[in-house]
């Protein structure tokens, strides 16, 4: 199993070419039966991991059942959030353990935040060379390049 | 174009004048070169952030309290699995 992995940046809108780039990191979600594969955004300002309502739905999620209330800040304060575990696999890793708030938020990526993501994985970036590294340690590190 | 006349003055001139004149191009060389960058940093900014773009900021920031509570529930659910 590698202990080392290489992504992109992720441009999201060819037109606005580098200023589009995005850390975005492919994942694949479980829960039970279900499995989703996303694009994470990597945000080291983000206290939690943030999981948008819709994709917690499509993992089989049901909210009147998820009784772990969570307070969240900026934008996302509006809406209500609730703690959801989820298995989750980042290429050749083995799977990790995340918890993510989810929010009843929509039009929002899925944010890969310090906890618990960043307590997983050790991650550098080199944007400057317009390269980005995910570093996962201490058995995970993935590195992305453009 | 620097004309012969211009660098025939220049180099009659004595020492102390020489290094005047120094001074006062690279001075000018150096405003020159600001202004320059000045310009380019702006131009950058220009095509990195639109005026006419949103920009919208989704990170949680400081949400200490329900970090808090998720590493909690990690730790049951860990613990759980342990047992």
């Amino acid at each position: 199993m590698p202990n080392t992995q290489l992504y992109s940046f992720v441009p999201t809108d060819l037109s606005l070419g580098e200023a589009s780039f995005r850390p975005s990191l492919p994942l694949n979600l479980v829960h039970q039966q279900n499995s989703v594969t996303v694009s994470g955004l990597l945000d080291t300002g983000a206290s939690v991991n943030v999981l948008p309502y819709l994709v917690g739905i499509e993992l089989g999620y049901i909210w009147e059942q998820q009784t772990t209330s969570l307070n969240l800040t900026g934008n996302l304060a509006q809406y209500q959030a609730r703690a959801v575990l989820i298995q989750a696999i980042v290429g050749e890793f083995k799977p990790v353990k995340l918890v993510f708030a989810w929010t009843q938020a929509t039009h929002i990526p899925i944010i890969l935040g310090q906890v618990n993501f960043f307590i997983e994985f050790d991650v550098c970036f080199y944007r400057s060379a317009f390269q980005l590294a995910h570093l996962i340690l201490p058995h995970n590190a993935i590195k992305i390049f453009w | 174009m620097v004309s012969a006349e211009l660098l025939l003055t220049l180099k009659n001139l004595n020492r102390s004048d020489k290094f005047q004149i120094m001074q006062i191009l690279i001075s000018e060389l150096a405003e020159q070169e600001i202004n320059l960058i000045r310009s380019e940093l702006a131009e950058q900014e220009i095509n990195l952030i639109r005026s006419d773009q949103d920009y919208p900021i989704w990170s949680p920031y400081d949400a200490v309290e329900a970090a808090d509570t998720m590493l909690k529930v990690l730790k049951t659910a860990k613990n759980q699995d342990h047992a």
